[in-house]
């Protein structure tokens, strides 16, 4: 009989996403993916003006701030056919550039490395033997067998003291952990110098943004930095090459650290290629626009249906019409009213709250669907958009990383095997070592621009009396996000956010569709129903980001999340 | 000279989670505080909080709190208190990681000597909802809080003749709380 595994955060605000599972026989035979918090923070933008939404749509979540804030944006600009200056499509690239960085480096490291790395195994590696290992794969400076050993005396008086601190609730000694002491070690050491990194990401987005997390720099056609090289209160060349500074530093850490890192584990781990392909239907928007009128893009966007790469049809913009006429978002297993799959300008947000019911409605989220197929967003689906339409950045990042796990494993590891729970984990590093190279380019066509006499940065926005309609497209660090808004006479008249963990942690459609969340977690082994690692190796994998609104302090310690066996 | 930064956290869309951020700017807009001390308003940051637990010396976090006390009630943590919190399983990065930034910074040997947690417990976190009145009036309280652990730790501040906009852009009527 199937036993029920329920993980859920339990604490009053903050719970967030709550999953699922029936195990049997070892495996997981159904699964539910749930958010257990209550949105509806569009309702608040309702009459509102439209240049300043970005402002509280920047507040919506407090890790994913930037990228609201450029959806929302690029929304309003879609709606007003209004271009913006090469300056500023330069300045939000690099804005956008440095906070994936950011995200990625602290998701495998911070968030998810340790669903594979033994802490507990540290004390008993050889720090010589680690160094020699990590020079066998990279050049990195910061691998020296003192390094490692520092590293491994930290986790010793943390043992030691009884303390384990951060690392009270892991998964220890699980029998899915499975690399030797070495390389736990290596993989440690960089999780702490990993945080130096991801800061000088910080540091670069707060250089542009004026401040992290929330940027202040956009407007509704363009960006408010002054370009002026010789004065001290603007963006000038002194704060350009503190950006390019923090830029070069960061590069060699995602090239020679964090891709081969995922590199190793994902050989070492290469089982994990085989579990959590789930929905193999992807979709990503096209990113980093070169020009004023967003026609030319240096990431990829398009869709690929049924895991099946000679299917891909790739979008020419933000608002191609094949995107905007598939998506719709339906209800029939989330807390809210209606039935009918909406397009989301039209959209409605009217919550229907009952019971958490298996056969009912169970989740926050709405089920938002592409041509009526539940799709799968995030570094993968971009990934393998770029790489089925031949984007020549995507094949060189991709095949080099195909070729380091191929050499560690012994044998050949191919682009369709990262439909995975693994691949999600490699095609996120994939997009980190593109970002740092194209961030080098955008800091480079940024600089050029300026020296031809430019500095324009803003175009002002005019609205009609009428009713206009627009989208804002993003290719956000978790995947494609949307933001569509409807405004009438100057005022916000509706607004609907699809964001990326909609499309992925989905519950059912009308036709019992599961969302890409659910359908990953089919047939994964569950070792140990009590410790179900591999369960949360496979959701982190996605990066998941429920509703993250909400950050009360609860000092009478409750968990934040807990295992429940049925 | 110790480096102390201040933080308000917490959602400025969601009623009396606003409290930090709220707090945080009203004191940057009316006070001018010694070089070694930085205001700021960081929202939600979640497992992000680490990027802005390194290289000071004390983090005064001005956050609500739940904690059975009457609405309004100014409580102040120590880190142990804080720590007494222990992480546990993490399915997303975005829930509140205080104490999981402060054992993270800890381990890169870069944390902070001394964290509080200035607590306001909160009444109502209703979607667009602005602060409750039990919170808004323990806005003073909080800022005196918060500056008496400023000074303790060798902080200095003025209070500005010219106070600047708080920029409290989520509650159109921002209303001076007159500390």
């Amino acid at each position: 009989m199937a036993k029920r595994i329920t993980i859920d955060p339990i604490s009053r605000i903050e719970g967030h996403l709550r999953i699922d599972v029936e195990v049997e026989n070892g495996a997981v035979s159904n699964s539910w993916a749930s958010c257990t918090m209550w949105r509806g923070i569009e309702n608040i933008l309702k009459g509102r003006d439209p240049r300043e939404a970005w402002l509280f749509t920047q507040r919506f979540c407090g890790v994913c701030t930037t990228v609201h804030a450029i959806a929302s944006v690029r929304s309003v600009e879609d709606a007003l056919k209004l271009e913006i200056p090469l300056n500023a499509q330069y300045i939000r690239n690099l804005i956008l550039i440095n906070h994936g960085l950011h995200d990625h480096i602290v998701h495998f490291y911070h968030l998810s490395a340790l669903d594979y790395v033994d802490i507990l195994k540290i004390p008993a590696a050889d720090p010589k033997k680690t160094a020699a290992l990590a020079e066998s794969l990279t050049s990195w400076p910061g691998n020296s067998w003192k390094t490692f050993q520092a590293a491994q005396d930290k986790v010793k008086t943390v043992a030691a003291s009884g303390q384990l601190g951060i690392f009270t609730n892991g998964y220890w000694g699980h029998p899915a952990m499975k690399l030797s002491p070495e390389v736990n070690l290596l993989a440690f050491a960089h999780y702490v110098q990993a945080l130096e990194y991801q800061r000088k990401s910080v540091q670069a987005v707060a250089i542009l943004g004026s401040k992290s997390p929330h940027i202040q720099n956009l407007t509704v056609g363009g960006v408010s930095n002054a370009i002026n090289l010789d004065s001290l209160a603007t963006l000038n060349m002194d704060r350009l090459f503190m950006l390019k500074k923090l830029m070069d530093e960061v590069k060699p850490f995602v090239d020679q650290v964090y891709l081969p890192d995922v590199c190793a584990i994902a050989a070492m781990y290469a089982d994990w290629f085989n579990y959590g392909s789930g929905v193999t239907n992807y979709l990503a928007a096209p990113d980093l626009p070169t020009d004023s009128k967003n026609t030319k893009f240096d990431l990829v966007g398009g869709y690929i249906m049924d895991g099946n790469l000679s299917t891909v049809h790739r979008f020419d913009g933000f608002r191609d019409k094949v995107f905007v006429d598939g998506v719709t978002e339906e209800t029939k297993h989330a807390w809210y009213k209606g039935e009918e799959p909406l397009q989301p300008w039209k959209g409605e947000t009217d919550p229907d709250y009952g019971d958490w019911n298996a056969e009912g409605k169970y989740s926050w989220v709405k089920a938002p669907r592409f041509q009526g197929r539940p799709m799968q967003v995030g570094p993968l689906a971009q990934i393998l958009v770029g790489y089925a339409s031949g984007d020549p950045l995507t094949r060189a990042h991709t095949d080099k990383a195909l070729d380091l796990i191929s050499t560690i494993a012994g044998h050949k590891v191919g682009v369709a095997q990262l439909q995975s729970t693994m691949g999600r984990h490699v095609a996120r590093a994939i997009r980190a070592s593109m970002l740092a190279e194209l961030g080098a380019k955008h800091w480079q066509l940024l600089v050029d621009n300026i020296a031809t006499g430019d500095v324009a940065i803003h175009n002002s926005p005019d609205f009609p009396a009428g009713e206009i309609e627009g989208v804002g497209v993003h290719e956000a660090p978790r995947g494609l996000l949307s933001h569509w808004t409807v405004i009438k006479g100057g005022k916000i008249d509706n607004y609907q956010a699809v964001v990326p963990s909609t499309w992925n942690g989905s519950p059912r459609d009308a036709k019992g569709q599961h969302g890409p969340y659910e359908a990953s977690l089919l047939h994964n082994p569950i070792a140990d129903s009590v410790r179900p690692l591999e369960a949360i190796r496979t959701i982190h994998s996605f990066d998941p980001c429920m509703a993250c609104a909400c950050h009360t302090f609860d000092p009478e310690g409750k968990p934040v999340a807990t295992v429940k066996v049925l | 000279m110790k480096k102390i930064r201040i933080c308000g956290v917490g959602s400025v869309l969601l009623g009396d989670d606003a409290v930090g951020p709220y707090t945080a700017r009203w004191m940057a807009a009316n006070y001018e505080f010694g070089e070694n001390v930085e205001v700021e308003d960081l929202g939600t940051p979640g497992l992000d909080l680490i990027a802005y637990m390194t290289g000071i010396d004390v983090l005064i976090l001005i956050d609500s709190v739940e904690n059975r006390e009457p609405a309004g009630t100014v409580t102040v943590y120590d880190k142990a208190a804080i720590t007494r919190q222990r992480p546990a399983v993490r399915l997303d990065p975005h829930a509140p990681c205080i104490t999981e930034s402060i054992f993270v910074a800890e381990l890169a040997g870069d944390g902070p000597e001394d964290v509080l947690l200035i607590g306001v417990t909160g009444e109502q976190m209703e979607v667009g909802a602005p602060l409750s009145d039990s919170v808004r009036k323990a806005i003073p309280r909080t800022v005196a809080t918060v500056l008496e652990h400023v000074v303790r730790n060798g902080g200095s501040f003025r209070r500005r003749e010219i106070p600047l906009d708080s920029h409290i852009w989520w509650e159109e009527a921002a209303s001076s709380v007159g500390v």
